[in-house]
């Protein structure tokens, strides 16, 4: 059910992604929602998918961007890990949490492409890049970042519900 | 006697009632009758008006309810209105998009076109990549130049059944020869990771000024010739180095990229085989 579900949230997102965010550039930066999803999805202590997850939002983004093969299916991989990690640590203020790792997730996935790209002989100009694409992009993220938490926490909350505590 | 002074009695109210009949047909009453009816019809009036007002407030309920009702009937028709005319603007903006189009398409009737929407932008900030509704059922291939009224946008890079997706001139990975005129110096006019546009390559004995145009050169088999790119917006030129360079300033708003034209009857010519393999990037 939480596989199925993943193609139902992640290819709406990536379609406004594609058709409306990409349009609304701040600097040349936009924000990356699939990124936000996976993450809102894996801070969920209730949730056992996160890894499946990484690899379908990975794939999906492969499919429709000219980034190299992999590229995002390893930073997704790589975001998931370490929420994972840290979940087990920080998991009394999940809003804070979905803050932090909003920031770690876009500086490693951009970092990653950035690489990547430039691994592929791409004239990439680190300066430009952080400056008018990278910083613009971690804060087009946060200021996503807990209203995709509040509702992709309702989602986990009807896929995973919670059952209630009797005491005898 | 009784009955004598009983009938008599009749008679005159009869009289007097004939009378005042008479008289009042005849209007000899109208200033009494003003007299005693206007502080009537005043009380009738003021009685009249207090009914209203509680039979408005024991109505109000009712009123209010359907009233607010029509309201929200004509809410929900002035949004479909709304709707409409906003369809409607956007439809007239494409039928003028694509009336440029076509003008630009009869210009040049050595190509031939097919049009595509523009439906996306790749995710990913540090490309520049844009994705069309055609695809191979279309077909569209793989290095097919791209192009609007206003000149190049790019070529063909991935092609599924019905979309594919458009490599901008602006992206980073972008290499388009050209030529500037009226010299007709030939030169590498490359993306920026900002957006903007490179030309480079450009021999050093070469005089250029801001304003040059600049075109496809054709060189290379990867775009028709003549194809507009853009205007020389800034030149660098130091004479210790072997080339000058300069900022392009491209004549397409790509921000504002709708509909494009592929020019389907050009085949790229791939002419990597012929380049010996020390000297490949």
């Amino acid at each position: 059910m939480a596989l199925f579900l993943a193609f139902f949230v992640f290819i709406p997102c990536l379609m406004i992604q594609i058709g409306i965010l990409s349009n609304l550039p701040l600097l040349q930066g936009y924000p990356d929602l699939t990124l936000l999803v996976l993450l809102a999805w894996s801070l969920r202590p209730e949730v056992r998918s996160a890894w499946q997850w990484g690899v379908i939002g990975g794939l999906l983004m492969t499919f429709v961007s000219a980034m190299p093969v992999g590229v995002y299916l390893l930073a997704y991989l790589l975001v998931v890990a370490i929420v994972q990690f840290t979940r087990r640590m920080v998991w009394r203020l999940p809003f804070l949490t979905m803050l932090v790792m909003t920031i770690l997730g876009t500086f490693l996935t951009y970092g990653l492409s950035l690489i990547v790209l430039e691994f592929f002989g791409r004239d990439v100009s680190l300066g430009d890049a952080l400056w008018t694409i990278l910083i613009p992009s971690v804060l087009y993220n946060l200021l996503l970042a807990l209203p995709v938490y509040a509702v992709i926490g309702e989602l986990a909350r009807w896929i995973y519900p919670v059952e209630p505590i009797y005491e005898s | 006697m009784n009955t004598t002074s009983r009938n008599l009695q009749t008679i005159v109210f009869v009289l007097i009632a004939v009378g005042m009949i008479a008289l009042a047909l005849g209007g000899y009453l109208t200033s009494l009758s003003r007299f005693f009816l206007s502080p009537l019809v005043e009380i009738q009036t003021w009685v009249y008006s207090r009914f209203q007002v509680a039979q408005d407030i024991l109505r109000a309920p009712q009123d209010m309810a359907r009233l607010q009702q029509r309201n929200a009937q004509l809410e929900a028709q002035v949004s479909q209105l709304q709707a409409q005319i906003i369809e409607l603007q956007q439809q007239l903006t494409e039928a003028r998009i694509l009336s440029a189009l076509v003008d630009f398409a009869r210009a040049n009737p050595e190509n031939r076109y097919q049009a595509a929407a523009v439906i996306g932008r790749d995710p990913s900030p540090f490309l520049r990549y844009i994705i069309i509704n055609r695809g191979s059922d279309d077909n569209i291939r793989r290095g097919m130049p791209v192009v609007t009224q206003q000149g190049l946008v790019g070529r063909i890079d991935a092609v599924t059944a019905n979309a594919a997706r458009v490599q901008l001139i602006t992206d980073s990975a972008s290499v388009v020869n050209a030529k500037i005129q009226p010299s007709g110096a030939q030169a590498v006019l490359k993306g920026q990771t900002s957006g903007d546009l490179l030309l480079d390559m450009i021999p050093q004995g070469v005089s250029i000024e801001v304003g040059n145009l600049v075109l496809t050169s054709g060189l290379g088999g990867g775009y028709p010739p003549n194809i507009v790119i853009g205007q020389i917006a800034g030149i660098r030129s130091q004479p210790q180095e072997l080339f000058q360079s300069a900022t392009v300033q491209s004549v397409v708003d790509f921000n504002q990229l709708e509909i494009v034209l592929v020019i389907v009857n050009f085949r790229p010519v791939n002419i990597e085989p012929l380049i010996p393999e020390g000297s490949q990037p």
